[in-house]
């Protein structure tokens, strides 16, 4: 594996781990697998998207504008469709998530057509290391996902909103008897997820383009990190992502790149027979 | 007789439209243990979560230190000064033992570290253990950190289901010291218990419970006694 693939796979992972920690935080507070993180990740790629080129405010600003917008989008579909819906199998509520992503992405479609676009950023020249290159956005993103990943984690084991996560994921019942809000730990949590589906939103516009499919395209590899690292366990998920952005690699040696999209479903299928707590997960025993 | 610190009236629940607890009165004392025994079934578990609020009354009263709680959500009836120890899923297991401690001060941050340190002085065999993750516990050092966790905030009022569960009998021994010794501090228990002689020993007042309803309620001597109870719930004689 030549380096330039490391680095390739470095920036894969560093665009899927962020959301793939969203993804299991939502599952440990909700309880299913939200498939809606597709089109919310569109929805962060093309608020960005409208902020940074008609609106014409600087990408920064633009970022941090679309991951507030996505934060109250996925808040507000918590509480427009999967609250309502409390109590269904999460078989139910994976279906309706799916819809939700169809709903999403074809209301951008309506307004933005299926045209693809990108940021209004100078083109850079990429950097060469050791000969392989890697562009500045490639880099920030590398960055930003190590921040994300520190930050989550100080918020996770170090804040009280965070052991309240925990402790709701871990026992919603035992949470209430000791006193914990849980409409105001998930109100808290879908907008934190929100805010990082919304930033990968950008950063996929960043590395790859803009265009409605963008988050559907992302949602099996995030899914596949999520579960290879053991569904609503955030840390777990990191390396989910490090090594769906290596078998994503890996697969391009032997195979046209055409087929870098299976690897995620190939990964979930391996995974769900042979292992299906996930890599770092505790089997649940149930009585 | 003493003042009651919690206080049923004609208390009925249930899940679904099952009806589990049906006109449920009883009366818990100040500084006084009542101990629920009854057959499998008999709805004591589901007195004790209705109580608490994890399972909403249908009809009837619930009244802690003369204020009515009953229907209102348990994370709101836990800043009312009573704590519920369930007899399963009673820790978070992925958090740490001392995590689990702090998540028993979740209404009085202010007041954690102090009592942390006044639960470890309670339990000592859980200091060692503080950064070990509860899953991964002895059922008798998890049971140890559901009570801990309970009594983090000194309740007035302590709501065990079960407390000998799953404990060897070295452990249920002195699981039944505890929670004497929590009662000598002042601490009124209402404690369901299968181990039904055991519970009523260390008991001031004993109530039985037969499909939902109170079938018998008396001082825990006499029911002790009574070879009625002793025949049908006690299992002493064959």
């Amino acid at each position: 594996m030549s380096l330039q693939m490391i680095v390739n796979a470095l920036v894969n992972a560093a665009l899927i781990a962020p959301p793939a920690m969203a993804f299991s935080l939502l599952f440990g507070i909700l309880r299913f697998p939200n498939f809606a993180i597709g089109g919310y990740i569109t929805v962060g790629a093309f608020a960005a998207y409208t902020l940074n080129v008609p609106l014409g405010l600087p990408l920064p600003l633009a970022a941090a504008g679309a991951m507030a917008l996505t934060a109250l989008v996925v808040w507000g579909t918590h509480v427009a469709v999967f609250r309502p819906m409390q109590g269904q199998s999460a078989i139910t509520l994976l279906v309706v998530s799916i819809a939700v992503t169809l709903i999403l992405e074809n209301v951008i479609r309506l307004f933005y057509s299926a045209d693809v676009r990108g940021f209004d950023i100078p083109l850079q020249r990429p950097w060469k290391i050791w000969g392989a290159r890697i562009t500045p956005e490639q880099l920030e993103i590398i960055v930003w996902s190590l921040l994300i990943g520190v930050m989550l984690h100080l918020l996770l084991a170090h804040s009280r909103i965070g052991r309240a996560m925990r402790a709701v994921a871990d026992n919603p019942m035992l949470a209430a008897i000791r006193g914990v809000n849980a409409a105001r730990v998930t109100a808290f949590t879908t907008a934190l997820c929100g805010a990082l589906f919304g930033l990968t939103g950008v950063f996929a516009g960043l590395d790859l383009v803009i265009e409605p499919l963008v988050g559907w395209n992302l949602t099996i590899p995030i899914f596949a990190a999520a579960i290879l690292g053991g569904i609503g366990s955030p840390y777990g998920a990191i390396l989910g992502a490090v090594l769906v952005g290596l078998a994503e690699e890996a697969t391009i040696l032997v195979l046209p790149s055409t087929y870098k999209i299976a690897v995620g479903f190939v990964i979930i299928a391996v995974l769900l027979l042979v292992r299906p707590q996930g890599l770092f997960g505790t089997a649940e025993i149930k009585k | 007789m003493a003042e009651t610190v919690l206080a049923t009236r004609g208390l009925t629940s249930g899940y679904g439209k099952a009806v589990i607890c049906q006109e449920v009165t009883l009366d818990l004392c100040a500084g006084q243990i009542t101990c629920i025994i009854g057959p499998n079934g008999a709805g004591k578990s589901t007195l004790l979560k209705t109580i608490a609020g994890v399972v909403r009354p249908m009809s009837g009263s619930v009244c802690i230190a003369g204020r009515e709680i009953a229907g209102l959500p348990a994370a709101t009836i836990a800043r009312s000064g009573m704590a519920y120890v369930p007899q399963e899923a009673n820790v978070f297991r992925q958090l740490t033992t001392h995590e689990n401690l702090t998540m028993g001060a979740w209404t009085d941050p202010p007041r954690t570290d102090a009592a942390c340190a006044r639960v470890y002085g309670m339990f000592p065999d859980l200091e060692p253990l503080r950064r070990v993750r509860a899953g991964n516990l002895s059922g008798g050092q998890r049971q140890m950190v559901a009570f801990g966790m309970a009594m983090m905030l000194e309740p007035s009022v302590l709501l065990l289901d079960e407390p000998s569960a799953g404990l060897s009998p070295l452990m249920v021994r002195q699981m039944f010291d505890i929670v004497r010794r929590v009662n000598a501090e002042g601490v009124a228990i209402l404690m369901v218990e299968q181990n039904a002689i055991e519970g009523l020993r260390i008991a001031h007042r004993g109530v039985v419970m037969a499909a939902g309803r109170v079938a018998l309620d008396g001082t825990a001597e006499a029911l002790l006694a009574s070879s009625e109870i002793s025949d049908l719930y006690l299992g002493t004689r064959a």
